[in-house]
C-alpha cells in the first residue's frame, strides 16, 4: 500500500454532506411527513387582542364531513397537565409564572391566540371546521404599550399575577455610577427605541404527533432546536413518562431561535392525538407564523452617558422596559443578559442598570437571533451621538474606548473577563479595507450634487460561549455531550442533541472528528433529531461551535485512544507507536503493517479484546478556556432624500470566531445574520394598531430582504486570539444580526448630517427617513 | 390559508363563460392569471360561490395592430405583453410598466385582462390605462360595449364591467410621433405594489407640450389622472421650473391613503418626486420617436 | 375533477378537489414533497415550479388548471441522482443553509438561466428577487448560479 496521505478538514469549506438532499427536493421536513390514518389540525383563533370568552360553541364544526374531532381550551385542560413554560423552568427563568392554559379557556389575551382546534382528514376541511366554530366574545380594553402596561390600575392579563408587571422594577450598579456621572464633563441623557421584529423563518412552526395506544408511546415529529427539550415539554405537559415520548426531527426549514420546547399549539395536537389514537399534523401557515408565533425586541431605554471632552465614555445608566408579551418567557431572562454585556468590550467604568419587563396583548416575545442584541445597538448608537457631539471620528472615539487586550485580562465592569478580545484590531482591519478618507472626500463631492452618501461602524463582542467562568457550569447548558462509536464498517458515528436547522452540523463535526481521529470526512456519521438515540443538547446561544466542536474533538480523541489500545493488542505495538491515518492504524513509518479502523471494530465485536470491549465513549465538555466572538462592520449607504430609500451600497466585516471550523459556514452564518439586520432597519417590522389588531400578517406588509436589499458582503477573519489548548473554535450565529442594525443606522445619520439628523431608533422605513429630515436640526 | 370550498365552472367559449355570469352575477369570480385572485381566496377574503376558469376559453389572447391602437386580448398573459414587439414600438408606457409588474413567474401566469379587472389602485397597468384613455371591450349578454377607461375604475377594486359581462379585450392607443414616456414607481422593494406609481405620457411638437398624460397609482382607491397638472403643461415648453409646478399642482390635487408603507403625507410628497422625474424623463425621450 | 397531466416527464393522473391548489396536489396526492410552501400568498417563491416551459407559483394555480400540462419539479431535475449542471454549482458554492428556500430558486433560476445564459450579477439578482431565503443573505445563492452559467458557457 502506498503511504498513507493525513488530510485537514479542519479550517476548509469542505463541501456540505447535507446539500445532495436539499438540492434534489429530497429533504425531509415536518410537512413532509405522512402517517397512516393522519389527520389535520386547524386553530381557531381570536380576532381581538383582549376580551373575555364566554362560550365555545364547536358542534357545528363536529358535524361537518370529514371533521373527526374539535375540543376546546377547556376540554384541552381536563386532557393536560397545567403548568409554566418548560424550557424557561430548565433555564431557571426567574419571576412570578402567570397561569396559562394551551388554548385560551377564559381570556384571549392577543389577537391571534388559539381558542379551539377541529381535527380532520385534511388542512383544507379543518379550517372550513374552524369557521364554523361560534365564539362569543366580552371585548377587554387592549394593554398595548408600555405606559399602560406599566399603570398598575391596567385591566391584568393574567388574574393571578394581579398587574401587567412581569418582572418589577429592579436597579443594579456596578462601579461607581453616582460619581461617574457627578465628575463627567458631560452627560447625554437619550432615549433609544427598538421596534418589534421577528424571526419569520421559512418553513414555520408544526408537529406531527402520533400517540400509540398500544405500547403508549407518544411520537412527535417536530420542527425544533432540540428534541430533547421538545420530548420534555410534550412530557410534563401530557403526564407521559419522558421514556414514552420521543421526538424526532428531520430537515428543519430554519427557526432564529423560534423553534425551542413545544408551543401551545403543538402540545395541543399532542393532546388531541393521544385522544383520538391516531396521527395528528399541524404546520402553521404564513399568516399564523406572523401573527401568533411570538415576536422580538420591542424594547425601550431611558440613556444617561457620562463622557469625557475627550470622548471617553465613562459611564452609562440605562433603564430599559422589556415587552414580553401576552404569555411571557424568553422575554423575562433578556434584561438579565443585556445588563451583563451592556459594556461591550470597552473600558466603562460604570454602570447602572434598571429594568421592568410588562405583559402586553401582543404576541409572546420569543428569542430572535442574539435576544440581547439591542444593548449593542444602544452603545454603539451612544458612541455614535457621542462622537458628533465632540466633533470626533466615530473609528476614533471607538479606539479610545476600547479596553485592551491584557494579561491577565481587563474585566467588564459587570464582571466577565476580557480575555483575547481582538476588538482594535478588528476596527483597524476595517479602516484598511474601507478607505476612509477617500469616501470622506466622495461623500463632500455627492453632497454638491444632492447625493446623500454616509458611512458607519459598530463593533461588539458575543460571549460564544465567552471565557471560563469562575464557578463550574450550571444546568443542562453548561455541559455538551456527545455519544461516539466505531462501527464495523469503520464509520466513525457521532451523537449529538445538535439539531441544526440550517448551520450544517452534520458537516462541521464531520469535519473536526475526521481530523481528530483520522479518517476521511466520508466515514464520519453525523446523528441528529432522535430523543431515544442522542443525549441532551439545543441548538442556540451560538454554543455549538465551541461546547459540539470541542465534545467532537474531545470525544474524537478518547474513542481513538480505545481503538489504540485495542489495535495496540492486535498488532503487537504499544499504542504509542500506532497512528490512524486515512481509516487505517498502522505503526509509525511502516505503512505495510496498515489495518482497517472497520477491522478492529469487527474484531471487538466478535470479543477479542474481552467481553466488555466496546468502541464506544460517552464524552462530555464545558466548554474549555471558551473565548469571546466579535467583529466590527462597517456600512457604505446611500439615502434617496427625496423618497426616503436606503439603497446599502458596500458592507464590510473584520471578524474574530476563533478558529474557523468551515469558512464558507461561517460566511453564511453571518451574511444571513446581517441580511437580518437589513431587514430590520429598513424592512421589517410587526406593526399593530391601537387595538392591538396585527398590520403585518402577510408577507406583503411584513418584508424580508430579497436578493436586491442585500449587497455583497465582503468577510475578513482575523487572527484569533487562543485561548484552550485544544478547542478554539467560537460560535458565529448571532453576530451579524447583533451589530448589523448600528452599523446601518450609524451609516444612515451619517448620510443625513447635513441635515441635522440625529436617530434613535432603529426602523427607518422611507417615510420615517423624510420625517427625519424634515424634523432636522439643519 | 387553505381556499374555501368553492363551485368550479371551466368554460371553453366567451358565450359559455357570458352564460355561466349571467347565471351566477356577483356570486361568481372570475379567474385567470390568478395572480391576486387565488392570495385573497387563500386568504378567505374572497368567497364566491363559483370560480369561472377562463384560461381554456378560446380567442381571448393575442396582440394585434390595427390602424392608431393595438388590442391586447384579456387572457394575454403579462409576459407575453412583455416580450411582444408590436407593444414595445406601439405602446412604449406599457412596454416600460410591464416589467415592474411583481416577479417573472406572477408576469408568466397573470394577464392583462385580470390585472385590469381586478383594479388594484397600487397596480401599474390601471395607471397605464388610465393614462392612455385605454378602451375596456367587454361582453354580456345583451352584447357588448367599449368602455373607456375614464369610466372603467369605480372604486376600491371595482370596475363598471356588470357582473354578467366579461373583459375579452383591451384596446391602447398607439403612441405618436413625438411621444415621450416615463413609468415611475417608488416600491418598498424591487418587485412589490407601489407605494406610489406614476405613469407620463407627453406628446412634443416644436419643441412644446401637446399632449400631456399623467396618472398616479397609489393615491387613492382607483388610479387618478392629474388633470390639473396636465393643463398646466399643455401648451408649454418643458423646463425644471414647469415641471416643478406641475408637480404642486398634481399633489394639491391628490389626497392620498395612509398605511404601513407610507403616511399621506409621504406619497404626497413622493409624488410630487415622480412627476417631475417622470416628466423630465418623457421629456428627454419624447426627441427619440420620429 | 379529474385531471391528467405529465409530471417529470411522466403521465399521471389524480382527482383533486378544483379547490386544491398545484402546490398541494404535488405535495399530497403525488408525493412530491420537493415543492415547499412558504407562504401561500405568491410572494416567497418556494413553491415555484415550471410549468409549459414557464416558472410558476404553484400555491397560485389550482391543480385542476395544470391539466394537460407538462410540469417540472425539483425532483425531475436530476431523476437518476446525478445532480445537473446548476445544482452542482450550488453546492460548491455552498449555497444553501436550512434549505427549505431551496427548490424553489433551484426551480426559478433553472427557468432563467434557460432563457438567459449570459445573465450578469444584477440581472440575476433581480430574477431572483422574488425567491425569499432567511438563511443566507443571497450572495451564496447568486454566486451558485453565476457559476453553473460560467460553466455552461465553456463546455
Amino acid at each position: 500500500m502506498a503511504g498513507i496521505a493525513a488530510e485537514r478538514y479542519t479550517g476548509a469549506s469542505i463541501k456540505r454532506s447535507e446539500d445532495p438532499r436539499i438540492l434534489t427536493g429530497s429533504g425531509r421536513y415536518v410537512d413532509d411527513i405522512k402517517l397512516p390514518g393522519m389527520l389535520h389540525a386547524a386553530f381557531v383563533r381570536s380576532p381581538l387582542a383582549h376580551a373575555r370568552v364566554l362560550s365555545v360553541d364547536v358542534s357545528a364544526a363536529r358535524a361537518l364531513p370529514g371533521v373527526v374531532a374539535a375540543y376546546t381550551g377547556a376540554e384541552l385542560e381536563t386532557m393536560t397537565i397545567p403548568g409554566p413554560d418548560v424550557l424557561m423552568e430548565m433555564l431557571g427563568v426567574g419571576g412570578p409564572t402567570p397561569e396559562f392554559s394551551l388554548l385560551a379557556t377564559d381570556k384571549v389575551r392577543f389577537a391571534g391566540d388559539p381558542v379551539a382546534v377541529v381535527i380532520a382528514e385534511s388542512r383544507y376541511i379543518a379550517e372550513d371546521g374552524c369557521e364554523l366554530v361560534d365564539v362569543e366574545y366580552d371585548d377587554l380594553p387592549p394593554v398595548v404599550n408600555a405606559a399602560v402596561a406599566l399603570d398598575p390600575g391596567s385591566p391584568p392579563l393574567f388574574a393571578n399575577l394581579g398587574d401587567n408587571i412581569v418582572l418589577p422594577r429592579s436597579r443594579r450598579e456596578f462601579g461607581e455610577v453616582a460619581a461617574t456621572f457627578a465628575e463627567a464633563d458631560r452627560v447625554i441623557d437619550v432615549r433609544i427605541d427598538v421596534h418589534r421584529h421577528q424571526n419569520v423563518p421559512m418553513e414555520g412552526r408544526g408537529c406531527v404527533a402520533s400517540y400509540d395506544a398500544g405500547t403508549g408511546v407518544m411520537t412527535v415529529y417536530a420542527a425544533t432546536q432540540s428534541v430533547h427539550v421538545s420530548r420534555k415539554a410534550v412530557a410534563t405537559r401530557l403526564g407521559i413518562e419522558p421514556e414514552q415520548v420521543r421526538v424526532l426531527a428531520g430537515d428543519v426549514g430554519g427557526s432564529f431561535g423560534l423553534k425551542i420546547g413545544a408551543s401551545r399549539e403543538e402540545l395541543a395536537v399532542a393532546a388531541a392525538s393521544r385522544a383520538l389514537g391516531q396521527p395528528v399534523k399541524w404546520v402553521e401557515d404564513r399568516g399564523e407564523n406572523l401573527t401568533a408565533s411570538g415576536q422580538a425586541r420591542e424594547e425601550s431605554f431611558d440613556v444617561r452617558a457620562a463622557v469625557s471632552d475627550d470622548g471617553d465614555l465613562l459611564g452609562l445608566d440605562v433603564q430599559v422596559v422589556v415587552d414580553t408579551g401576552s404569555y411571557p418567557g424568553m422575554g423575562t431572562m433578556v434584561p438579565a443578559i443585556m445588563e451583563e454585556m451592556l459594556p461591550g468590550p470597552y473600558k466603562l467604568a460604570a454602570l447602572g442598570f434598571e429594568s421592568t419587563a410588562v405583559t402586553r396583548n401582543k404576541p409572546s416575545y420569543v428569542a430572535y437571533r442574539g435576544p440581547w442584541a439591542s444593548e449593542t445597538f444602544v452603545r454603539e448608537r451612544v458612541l455614535d451621538l457621542v462622537a458628533k457631539d465632540l466633533g470626533l471620528d466615530p473609528l476614533e472615539i471607538r479606539l479610545r474606548n476600547v479596553a485592551p487586550r491584557t494579561d491577565p485580562p481587563a474585566v467588564m465592569v459587570t464582571g466577565r473577563p476580557l480575555a483575547g478580545i481582538t476588538t482594535r484590531e478588528s476596527l483597524e482591519r476595517v479602516a484598511k479595507l474601507v478607505d476612509f478618507p477617500a469616501f470622506r472626500r466622495r461623500q463632500v463631492e455627492a453632497r454638491g450634487r444632492g447625493r446623500y452618501l454616509g458611512i458607519g461602524v459598530a463593533t461588539f463582542i458575543e460571549a460564544a460561549p465567552g471565557p471560563r467562568a469562575p464557578e463550574p457550569p450550571s444546568g443542562p447548558l453548561g455541559l455538551e455531550s456527545m455519544r461516539l462509536l466505531l462501527d464495523e464498517d469503520g464509520i466513525v458515528v457521532l451523537f449529538t442533541g445538535q439539531m441544526p436547522h440550517g448551520q450544517g452540523h452534520q458537516t462541521t463535526l464531520a469535519q473536526i472528528a475526521a481530523d481528530e481521529f483520522g479518517v476521511p470526512f466520508e466515514q464520519v456519521r453525523v446523528v441528529v433529531g432522535d430523543s431515544d438515540v442522542v443525549p441532551f443538547g439545543l441548538t442556540g446561544g451560538s454554543r455549538s461551535a465551541t461546547m459540539t466542536g470541542g465534545v467532537a474533538l474531545h470525544g474524537a480523541r478518547q474513542l481513538k485512544a480505545k481503538v489504540l489500545e485495542f489495535a495496540s493488542l492486535l498488532m503487537e505495538a504499544s499504542a504509542q507507536d500506532l497512528q490512524i491515518t486515512d481509516g487505517h492504524v498502522w505503526v509509525r513509518g511502516d505503512p505495510d503493517s496498515a489495518v482497517a479502523v472497520g477491522d478492529v471494530a469487527r474484531r471487538a465485536a466478535a470479543g477479542e479484546f474481552g467481553a466488555d470491549a466496546s468502541l464506544e465513549v460517552e464524552a462530555a465538555f464545558d466548554g474549555g478556556e471558551g473565548g469571546w466572538s466579535g467583529g466590527s462592520h462597517c456600512a457604505i449607504v446611500e439615502v434617496d432624500v427625496e423618497t426616503g430609500l436606503v439603497t446599502v451600497e458596500r458592507y464590510v466585516v473584520a471578524e474574530d470566531c476563533g478558529a474557523l471550523i468551515n469558512p464558507a459556514v461561517v460566511e453564511g452564518q453571518i451574511r444571513g445574520g446581517v441580511a437580518q439586520g437589513i431587514g430590520a432597519v429598513l424592512l421589517e417590522r410587526s406593526a399593530y394598531d391601537e387595538d392591538g389588531n396585527c398590520q403585518s400578517a402577510t408577507l406583503m406588509d411584513y418584508l424580508v430582504p430579497t436578493a436586491c436589499d442585500v449587497p455583497r458582503i465582503e468577510i475578513e477573519h482575523l487572527q484569533t486570539v487562543p485561548l484552550d489548548p485544544d478547542v478554539n473554535f467560537r460560535g458565529v450565529g448571532e453576530g451579524g444580526m447583533i451589530v448589523a442594525p448600528p452599523t446601518l443606522v450609524n451609516a444612515i445619520e451619517d448620510a443625513l448630517s447635513p441635515f441635522g439628523v440625529r436617530i434613535y431608533e432603529q426602523h427607518l422605513p422611507p417615510a420615517r427617513i423624510l420625517e427625519l429630515i424634515a424634523n432636522g436640526d439643519a | 390559508m387553505k381556499l374555501p370550498p368553492v363551485e368550479y365552472e371551466a368554460p371553453r367559449t366567451v358565450s359559455e363563460a357570458v352564460e355561466l355570469l349571467a347565471e351566477h352575477l356577483d356570486q361568481a369570480s372570475v379567474l385567470a392569471g390568478g395572480q391576486s385572485l387565488i392570495p385573497l381566496l387563500a386568504l378567505r377574503l374572497a368567497r364566491p360561490a363559483v370560480l369561472i376558469d377562463i384560461n381554456g376559453v378560446d380567442g381571448l389572447s393575442g396582440v394585434s395592430a390595427t390602424d392608431g391602437s393595438v388590442g391586447i386580448g384579456a387572457m394575454t398573459r403579462e409576459y407575453v405583453a412583455e416580450e411582444s414587439a408590436v407593444i414595445a414600438d406601439a405602446v412604449p408606457l406599457l412596454a416600460a410598466a410591464l416589467p415592474l409588474i411583481g416577479h417573472e413567474a406572477i408576469r408568466n401566469r397573470g394577464t392583462i385582462g385580470g390585472s385590469l379587472a381586478h383594479a388594484d389602485p397600487s397596480a401599474e397597468l390601471p395607471a397605464v390605462a388610465l393614462a392612455l384613455d385605454a378602451e375596456f371591450v367587454v361582453r354580456g349578454r345583451s352584447g357588448m360595449r367599449v368602455i373607456p377607461a375614464a369610466d372603467w375604475f369605480e372604486g376600491y377594486l371595482t370596475t363598471s364591467r356588470r357582473p354578467d359581462e366579461l373583459l375579452v379585450q383591451v384596446r391602447f392607443p398607439a403612441a405618436g410621433r413625438g411621444t415621450g414616456i416615463s413609468f415611475q414607481e417608488v416600491a418598498r422593494r424591487h418587485g412589490d405594489f407601489a407605494v406610489v406609481g406614476l405613469a407620463v405620457s407627453l406628446t412634443l411638437s416644436d419643441g412644446a407640450i401637446g399632449d400631456a398624460r399623467l396618472a398616479f397609482a397609489g393615491v387613492s382607491d382607483v388610479p387618478v389622472r392629474a388633470f390639473g397638472a396636465e393643463d398646466l403643461l399643455v401648451g408649454e415648453r418643458p423646463s425644471d421650473e414647469l415641471f416643478d409646478a406641475a408637480a404642486r399642482r398634481a399633489t394639491e390635487d391628490i389626497d392620498p391613503p395612509a398605511d404601513l408603507h407610507g403616511s399621506s403625507d409621504y406619497r404626497r410628497r413622493v409624488a410630487a418626486v415622480l412627476v417631475r422625474r417622470g416628466l423630465r424623463a418623457a421629456a428627454d425621450n419624447a426627441g427619440e420617436r420620429g | 375533477m379529474d385531471i391528467t397531466l405529465r409530471i417529470n416527464g411522466v403521465t399521471r393522473t389524480g382527482s383533486p378537489e378544483p379547490r386544491k391548489t398545484l402546490a398541494d396536489f404535488l405535495r399530497d396526492d403525488l408525493n412530491l414533497t420537493g415543492t415547499h410552501i412558504g407562504c401561500e400568498h405568491g410572494v416567497c417563491g418556494a413553491c415555484t415550479v415550471i410549468v409549459d416551459g414557464r416558472a410558476v407559483r404553484s400555491c397560485l394555480m389550482l391543480a385542476v388548471q395544470a391539466a394537460g400540462s407538462e410540469v417540472t419539479t425539483i425532483e425531475g431535475l436530476a431523476p437518476d441522482g446525478e445532480l445537473g449542471g446548476l445544482q452542482q454549482a450550488l453546492w460548491d458554492s455552498h449555497s444553501f443553509q436550512c434549505g427549505f428556500c431551496t427548490p424553489g430558486f433551484v426551480m426559478q433560476a433553472t427557468a432563467y438561466l434557460h432563457a438567459h445564459p449570459d445573465a450578469g450579477e444584477q440581472q440575476v439578482r433581480e430574477a431572483l428577487s422574488g425567491n425569499i431565503c432567511r438563511c443566507t443573505g443571497y450572495q451564496s445563492i447568486i454566486d451558485g448560479v453565476l457559476l453553473a452559467a460560467d460553466r455552461a458557457r465553456q463546455s
